[in-house]
């Protein structure tokens, strides 16, 4: 068996997962029970509940994708336990392949993770980095939600414009690895080739035509399922291209 | 005079947050004992000097930007569970419209932490699940006809996140791809989580002088 997926693994996300519901439903009773004192009426709480949990569904179904996305290297369990703890895809997914890159591990996510050591630093790497926020907003929430909020809503569109700049900096990194970055001669599928170019072209173009029919105004169910579904879709234009493609084309990479 | 509730919900809220602190650290911990494996601590650090400058900052702007929209107990849960910006903010503002309450009162924190809550456990559940019944097939699925889209996660992962921002901000995406990729013809073995360093620092001066330039225009109209 799989040490990144045995029956370790599993009670430790069992666990973990018992603990995040256990919390969310505490949070719910209080606010239920502050909702009457309020006034709020039941039938107004209930469907509030019945709404935001059909809201979900959808996202949470697009998360799912993700976790399956990361699991082809780090198995299902620490991607499951990462994405429903503070989780967010591209987070996980840059903090795992830093992990991999301190170790020398060529390839990174594209291959499954066979050392217990490094498996261990990926976790440590994927949980150490995004535990700020939770540490910040114990000392720091009244003072924020006080002053400094209204501030950055003075401040929102610069926020916004950098907080975005940040992430599109982050992806860059990775599709420049696509496009021209080197792997290790030995190993195949690591490097920038017909392969990358090709799946990054793939997501790109499915990503704008499937964004595109979200906006027709019956289309509009579609869009969490947008970026799951142009990745899925890339990772099938893999698969189509090692079946029809010379092998010679399909494994040519011109950084090596 | 007895605790207001907002006083009770910063207090569950700190309770919250520092005992999900210890799950979440006890994770990578528990790995380590039952595996009996210690990573260098050297590499480990070496992972997260790459990827703490930018998570730690984003991190900031993101407590400080979304705390005031999801209020007290929202805010608490929403950062325990994560998927803020595509999951528990739209969640929330769709209750509060649906509910018709008005933002930054008693009634909003209450509908926002019920949006919240629900979409925490509806989330989990379904993951949970969804990976359960999946955990049988994924070995089968890593080789045979499969095994070359396990090779291209990033790619595909990056190239839909890429389109999705590009849509959005064409202007400023265009000079950290170009950048990257001509460095990488010099430097062709950085690996990316070094290379964000430097695509992340051209991509903000470049949203800076777009911003600046934007202003400019205003002033100018």
């Amino acid at each position: 068996m799989d040490f990144k997926e045995s029956t370790f693994m599993y009670l430790l996300g069992c666990a973990v997962v018992a603990f995040i519901v256990l919390q969310s439903v505490f949070f719910l009773v209080k606010a239920w029970k502050q909702g009457k004192k309020l006034g709020i009426p039941a039938s107004t709480l209930k469907s509030t509940v019945i709404s935001s949990a059909l809201f979900t569904i959808a996202p949470a179904f697009a998360i799912l994708a993700t976790v399956i996305t990361l699991a082809g290297s780090l198995g299902l369990v620490l991607p499951w336990i990462r994405l429903s703890v503070i989780g967010n895809i591209t987070y996980e997914a840059t903090a795992a392949q830093a992990a991999l890159d301190g170790f020398g591990v060529s390839g990174g996510l594209n291959f499954p993770v066979q050392d217990k050591a490094v498996f261990a630093a990926v976790a440590w790497v994927m949980s150490v980095g995004s535990v700020l926020p939770l540490i910040l907003l114990p000392l720091f929430m009244r003072k924020i939600q006080n002053k400094i909020g209204s501030s950055v809503k003075k401040n929102a569109e610069w926020a916004d414009l950098m907080s975005a700049a940040a992430f599109i900096g982050l992806i860059a990194a990775f599709i420049s690895r696509s496009v021209s970055g080197a792997g290790k001669p030995e190993i195949i599928g690591d490097g920038a080739g017909v392969m990358s170019v090709s799946v990054l072209l793939s997501s790109m173009i499915f990503m704008v035509i499937i964004s595109k029919i979200c906006t027709k105004p019956k289309m509009t169910w579609l869009e969490p399922f947008a970026m799951p579904l142009s990745m899925f879709l890339a990772l099938g234009v893999a698969v189509l291209l090692s079946q029809t493609l010379p092998a010679n084309i399909v494994k040519f990479e011109w950084r090596g | 005079m007895a605790d207001s509730y907002l006083d009770k919900a910063h207090r569950w809220g700190k309770i919250s947050s520092l005992t999900s602190v210890a799950v979440l650290l006890s994770v990578p911990l528990a790995i380590c004992l039952y595996y009996d494996v210690w990573p260098a601590a050297s590499s480990v650090f070496s992972g997260l000097l790459k990827i703490i400058p930018l998570f730690w900052t984003t991190g900031v702007i993101e407590v400080l930007s979304f705390s005031p929209l999801l209020g007290v107990g929202g805010t608490y849960l929403s950062f325990v569970t994560g998927n803020i910006t595509n999951l528990k903010l739209p969640c929330a503002l769709n209750a509060m419209q649906n509910a018709k309450v008005k933002s930054n009162t008693p009634e909003s924190e209450v509908i926002i932490t019920i949006s919240v809550a629900t979409s925490a456990i509806t989330t989990t559940v379904i993951i949970a699940v969804g990976v359960l019944l999946f955990s049988p097939i994924l070995p089968r699925l890593r080789e045979g006809v499969f095994a070359p889209a396990f090779q291209q996660t990033i790619p595909a992962l990056f190239g839909a996140l890429g389109a999705g921002y590009l849509a959005k901000h064409w202007r400023v995406s265009i000079l950290p791809n170009l950048f990257g990729i001509v460095f990488l013809i010099f430097v062709p073995t950085l690996e990316a989580g070094t290379l964000l360093f430097l695509t992340v620092i051209v991509s903000l001066i470049g949203a800076q002088l777009i911003y600046k330039r934007g202003q400019k225009k205003d002033k100018a109209a």
